[in-house]
């Protein structure tokens, strides 16, 4: 009885899906612009995050040593870094390492090797190349070096000519980030209010069905579920037409996006996420269609 | 079986549509019930499927007051009441056999005897031949057959039947009354509200006469339309 009675209920829902036409066509029309906005909205946030990625990694701070320090010095400076929560990593490049890539950048350079070549000795100093997880943890990773008992090997800095530059970098990634919460989180409401109004419509037109329906004596739940399966039903259409739209869209704007940001490719990024984001999608258009569907048909079912 | 002790209703613009009505119908009566518009037929059909309670007062079937069930079991209530109703009330996007059928798939009835109830309450009714139309697609009078198809498929004990010839021309309203009338032999009660004298006439009856919300006349046998 009650695999007759679900599928009675999917039956109804399928069938006010289908013969509803103009309603199911205006329906899932709105649902896909809607999924279509949550799509937009998942390649500016990508678009963001890599913008913020890029600004981040042209951050980091060189530690000069004095010629003085020792391998040991060195590496005591190396791991009591690498404790350190805040730091990624840190790369040792010794005077050697230093002098040699320096003779390779200026290759081409004669009179850069021709003057390295008269000097009596490598004029170059060793550093250390420190990444941190956040641009925010720079001055206290300096603040831990500026009070660490081998200061005295350390001969430069550099955070203090950056200081500025870095700041400025963090403020615009911040901006960056939290901005295109808000924007996210805006639209995302307008897009649910949206779908929400035009599912509640369409089932403020069947209002005297529901009521016809409560007088032949059909329970809440009779009435109500296939309406939700009709809801989940203009999910999984718009859902189709959403990614197909979108696909589309990114074969074109790819393309552009690539000549602003070089080393992004936005149909890689979605191509390669394809099974999460239909997934989503999927998952957004069916929340969506069947939780209005819900909300919606709660007024009419009064007793 | 139906009993209306002491019904007063009054609605939200404190419109009294019913003051102090008593009466009994007994199993198998068909009863018709008559008067202008505003006297409070419609709302006495209305407490009858709880759409309405009374503000005072008891409506009671089978000695059951309507009033005291809960409103998740209104439907269950509704089940064993068939409905027909001036302006149909017809599922639009349901075919003929759909309609008839939702009325019994609401109680659960199993696909098989669905299969085989509603072609013989098509036939009933003369609409075998349109199982597959939309209500769009038939005339008024086939809308009000299909209507009373739909109200005694499930078999109820009574039957409650608002204006049901309203739309309808005088052939049309004949048949329905006639259906309505065999559908009485087979022992179902029913609760006719009309304007129409003729088919009232016709019918020869008990006749209640409302005004102004109350029960001005009971005429128990051989009732005529007075007004």
């Amino acid at each position: 009885m009650g695999k007759e009675r679900f599928k009675r209920v999917f039956k109804a829902g399928w069938t006010n899906f289908r013969r509803n036409t103009y309603v199911t066509f205006g329906t899932t029309g709105v649902m896909s612009l809607v999924l279509i906005l949550f799509l937009g909205l998942i390649a500016v946030n990508f678009l963001g995050s890599v913008f913020v990625q890029n600004l981040e990694s042209k951050v980091d701070v060189r530690l000069y040593l004095t010629n003085e320090a020792t391998d040991t010095d060195v590496r005591a400076i190396q791991s009591e870094l690498q404790t350190l929560n805040s730091v990624k990593f840190v790369d040792y490049v010794s005077r050697d390492q230093a002098l040699a890539e320096f003779k390779e950048r200026h290759a081409n350079d004669a009179l850069i090797q021709q003057s390295l070549a008269e000097l009596p000795d490598n004029p170059l100093q060793a550093w250390l190349n420190i990444k941190a997880t956040d641009t925010s943890q720079y001055a206290s990773i300096v603040g831990f070096l500026e009070a660490n008992r081998l200061r005295g090997v350390i001969d430069k800095i550099n955070y203090y000519d950056n200081e500025v530059v870095i700041q400025r970098i963090q403020g615009i990634a911040t901006a960056v980030q939290n901005w295109g919460m808000i924007l996210t989180l805006a639209l995302a409401v307008i897009a649910v209010l949206v779908a929400f109004n035009t599912i509640r419509l369409t089932i403020y037109n069947q209002k005297q069905e529901i009521e016809i329906q409560r007088l032949v004596g059909a329970s809440n739940w009779f009435i109500r579920a296939p309406y939700m399966i009709e809801g989940a039903t203009y999910g999984i259409f718009a859902t189709g037409i959403a990614l197909i739209v979108f696909f589309a869209a990114l074969q074109f704007a790819s393309p552009k996006v690539a000549v602003l940001m070089p080393d992004v490719s936005l149909l890689g990024y979605f191509a390669g996420n394809a099974f999460q984001i239909v997934l989503l999608t999927l998952f957004a258009g069916i929340a969506l269609g069947v939780t209005s569907s819900y909300v919606a048909i709660r007024r009419f079912l009064s007793v | 079986m139906i009993e209306f002790k002491e019904v007063s209703t009054v609605y939200e613009d404190a419109f009294v549509a019913l003051h102090g009505v008593s009466f009994s119908v007994a199993p198998g009566e068909f009863v018709s019930i008559v008067g202008p518009a505003g006297a409070g037929k419609s709302t006495l059909l209305r407490l009858l499927t709880r759409e309405l309670t009374p503000t005072d007062g008891t409506v009671s079937i089978d000695g059951v007051d309507l009033g005291g069930i809960p409103d998740d079991d209104v439907p269950i209530l509704r089940r064993k009441v068939g409905t027909v109703f001036q302006d149909f009330k017809l599922l639009s996007n349901r075919t003929a056999f759909e309609n008839v059928a939702f009325a019994l798939e609401v109680v659960g009835a199993p696909t098989d005897k669905i299969r085989d109830d509603v072609p013989k309450a098509l036939e009933i009714v003369g609409l075998n031949e349109k199982h597959g139309n939309f209500p769009h697609q038939l005339s008024g009078g086939e809308k009000q057959r299909l209507a009373i198809a739909r109200a005694l498929i499930h078999r109820p004990r009574i039957i409650l039947a608002d204006e049901p010839t309203g739309n309808l021309d005088m052939m049309n309203s004949h048949d329905v009354i006639q259906l309505l009338l065999k559908i009485n032999k087979l022992g179902t009660t029913v609760l006719l509200v009309t304007h129409n004298r003729e088919i009232v006439n016709l019918i020869n009856r008990r006749v209640l006469t409302m005004e102004t919300g109350k029960i001005i006349r009971d005429q128990v046998e051989n009732g005529k339309y007075i007004l």
